[in-house]
């Protein structure tokens, strides 16, 4: 009995020192997210997977930030790594800290990480009609996403009969089992209604009237996509995860929706981590490009500086891949070999086995991160200043 | 409708076509309906309706190149390389391959056709190499299964065969015993390249062959599609949603919306010069390489892909056109030649910048 109470207590005053709203910021101004020294391994009866290997970044403020590599590469973990959504197990976090406005949240319990998702760090995906639930209206879906956010606002979590949960619903049961407010369907209240309207205006929804009523199997893929957006700006994130969010797009519906996703940052005041495997879109829209290979982050560069003069070989190479004009004019130079295998122990770069360039070293120590010119950061010894 | 330059006539059932020496197929008028079923309303007295997958499509296939035909997602490319393949036949329309009429209009009468001869000039590389490979064949039996219906020849020279193509393909010996599951992404395109090549076809239908892949292993795929295809002197039809890609790859462009073609011609010129607004907005929305273009952010593109069941009146494209005019939403477009050898779908074609 004593002893539960005691964690009681203590859980209690952990949840004032993490609540993301209260505590102001004391790091570096802009800073929004720094991960440091991030390993994480998947654990299976055969294998230890090295899914991420001691990665550094930070991230700004109000800033498109693209991580592109290919797949296997680890860009996907880091993503639901950064809002918790791993699976552990089998992922396992090695060791390094994942902060965010300087609290560290790999050592929150997943009752207190769960208020930074949505309202603090919120995530889209690649199939918009996998991530939508088939069975509720668009709007009451985006409606629940308001009510999490004024919920929290208010920080008088799961109370009910709140003023404001009054307001957003129509709660009928006090006494509901469930956390999150059940939806009666059409339950949605005139205040409510506006400001799902005003959501879906914002995503450039022009007959939003018509598609708050509707169910997810009823819009078009840059729509569901589009609605996705909308659900996560609701809640007013400061730091929006789209992963490959316009790969099941077609082209022109691809640009529709980056180019909506470029205009929000400014608009609702966040930032966006995009991850994709396409170099090429990352060129369209990024303002920094994260160049990630075999669980290593091998470049990291202002996006002008990195299409201007790549540094590492696994760039350069990735580059000469992407089909420019006919053959007649350029004849693509694929990559040799494949990417190793990340489940057996490792020495030296692990690109060194497809590299043109790789010297003694590189089978020998592994390089890190450095700032080979302002604002771009490359991990090779080419230039490191180590190779003599 | 076809240019006449001495070379063979084939008289089909309907209609008397002169064929080029130089062209392997030619698929003129094409038509794919696929009715909708009515629900079980019995006092549903409307008229059946139907999707329009491919709407009067006539493509010109020359030997040794590559036609490539692009479009988004639901524009009937896919449905139009199997109306080819007669894997799913024609509402209507003639195919004529290899100096003979394999499909024959007007209510889907078709000739006898000799599959097996037909298969074997005729090949197809599908979209998704995880569904088009059996998981439970090994590769070598994956490889060996078109030649062993197709080619009436002895099991050790079908073994040859299924190796020679292994090699060709880039891989070796030790991959042909091994099963789909145990093979990469790439690998597995390399399989479902190794399948249809190795009856020694004439025509392979390349169905997104690298839609699935990684950029690095895409360039693998693009240059071991362009060396095959010297080696065994094949002709390609090319389905993409990638404009790089087929840019890269054909020497003929074909560009579908919503079931019809809106422009064609040589690559470099349709893609130098673009005729058709559509064609303008797609190679806008390619994302390029250069942070210094950003086309894909400062184009406008309105709207979507219409439903082919009620296209718009007119020009299919004028909902979403900048350009439009009155009579774009009258009268819909004939395919005309602009420059030489180029085609648009487009009333406007001279006018728009």
């Amino acid at each position: 009995m004593q002893k539960e109470d005691e964690n009681l207590i203590l859980e209690e005053e952990f949840d004032r020192s993490v609540s993301p709203t209260s505590s102001p910021s004391q790091s570096k101004e802009n800073e929004l997210l720094r991960i440091s020294n991030l390993s994480i391994v998947y654990e299976s009866k055969h294998a230890n997977l090295l899914a991420l290997d001691n990665i550094d970044l930070e991230i700004g403020q109000n800033r498109l930030i693209a991580v592109v590599g290919e797949s296997g590469c680890g860009k996907s973990t880091l993503a639901l790594s950064i809002i918790g959504l791993l699976a552990m197990p089998p992922a396992k976090i090695m060791n390094g800290k994942i902060e965010y406005k300087s609290i560290n949240l790999t050592a929150l319990k997943e009752k207190d990480r769960r208020k930074f998702r949505g309202t603090e760090i919120a995530m889209i995906f690649q199939e918009p009609l996998t991530s939508l639930n088939p069975v509720y209206k668009v709007g009451d879906q985006i409606a629940e996403a308001i009510a999490v956010r004024e919920e929290r606002k208010n920080d008088r979590s799961m109370d009910l009969e709140s003023e404001v949960m009054q307001r957003t619903y129509k709660v009928n049961a006090p006494d509901m089992p469930s956390r999150l407010p059940r939806f009666k369907p059409g339950g949605l209240t005139k205040l409510l209604r506006d400001e799902v309207l005003q959501v879906l205006k914002q995503v450039r929804i022009a007959d939003a009237e018509q598609v708050i009523d509707r169910y997810p199997f009823e819009l078009s893929g840059g729509m569901r996509q589009r609605v996705m957006i909308a659900m996560a700006l609701a809640q007013k994130p400061a730091l929006l995860i789209a992963d490959e969010p316009t790969t099941a797009l077609d082209v022109t519906t691809q640009a529709q929706v980056l180019r909506l996703m470029k205009e929000l940052i400014d608009e609702v005041n966040t930032s966006i981590l995009l991850i994709t495997h396409d170099l090429a879109v990352a060129s369209q829209v990024a303002d920094r490009v994260i160049v990630m290979y075999a669980g290593d982050i091998v470049e990291d560069s202002d996006v002008y500086d990195l299409f201007r003069e790549p540094l590492h070989p696994y760039s350069k190479g990735l580059l000469s891949c992407i089909p420019v004009g006919s053959k007649d004019k350029a004849k693509l130079k694929p990559i040799p070999g494949s990417v190793p295998d990340l489940s057996k122990p490792f020495v030296g770069c692990k690109y060194a086995s497809r590299c043109p360039f790789a010297m003694e070293i590189c089978s020998k120590r592994s390089p890190r991160l450095v700032e080979a010119r302002p604002n771009h950061r490359v991990a090779c010894f080419l230039y490191s200043g180590e190779s003599r | 409708m076809f240019s006449i330059l001495g070379g063979i006539e084939i008289v089909s059932l309907t209609e008397t076509v002169e064929v080029r020496d130089e062209d392997i197929l030619v698929a003129s008028h094409l038509k794919k309906y696929y009715r909708i079923r009515r629900g079980f309303n019995p006092f549903d007295r409307s008229k059946p309706k139907f999707v329009r997958a491919v709407e009067d499509v006539s493509i010109t296939v020359p030997k040794g190149k590559t036609v490539a035909i692009l479009g988004e997602s639901g524009c009937g490319k896919t449905t139009l390389a199997r109306a080819i393949t007669l894997l799913s036949p024609p509402t209507s329309g003639h195919i004529f391959f290899n100096g003979r009429v394999i499909f024959d209009g007007e209510g889907g009468k078709f000739r006898n056709v000799n599959y097996k001869e037909l298969y074997r000039d005729l090949q197809m590389v599908f979209q998704d190499p995880d569904s088009s490979l059996d998981p439970r064949l090994k590769v070598k039996d994956i490889i060996a299964e078109p030649c062993k219906g197709l080619l009436d020849i002895e099991k050790e020279a079908i073994d040859a065969i299924v190796m020679e193509s292994l090699k060709a393909v880039g891989l070796s010996q030790e991959h042909a015993y091994r099963l789909p599951t145990h093979l990469s992404g790439g690998q597995k395109q390399r399989v479902a390249i190794a399948r249809a090549i190795a009856p020694q076809p004439r025509l392979v239908i390349l169905d997104e062959p690298t839609s699935a892949l990684d950029a690095s292993v895409q360039a693998q795929i693009l240059n071991l599609l362009l060396s095959l295809q010297t080696n065994y002197n094949l002709t390609y039809i090319l389905i993409t949603h990638n404009i790089s890609v087929a840019e890269y790859l054909s020497d003929f462009l074909v560009v579908m919306y919503a079931g019809s073609v809106v422009e064609q011609g040589p690559t470099a010129s349709v893609i130098a010069n673009p005729r058709h607004p559509y064609t303008k907005t797609l190679i806008a929305s390619a994302p390029i390489p250069n942070p210094l273009k950003r086309t894909l952010l400062t184009t406008e593109i309105i709207g979507e892909v219409p439903s082919v069941i009620n296209p718009p009146s007119g020009c299919k494209f004028n909902p979403r056109c900048s350009y439009a005019e009155q009579i774009c939403r009258e009268k819909i477009p004939e395919l005309r030649e602009i420059s030489p050898g180029q085609f648009a779908a487009c009333h406007l074609a001279e006018k728009i910048p």
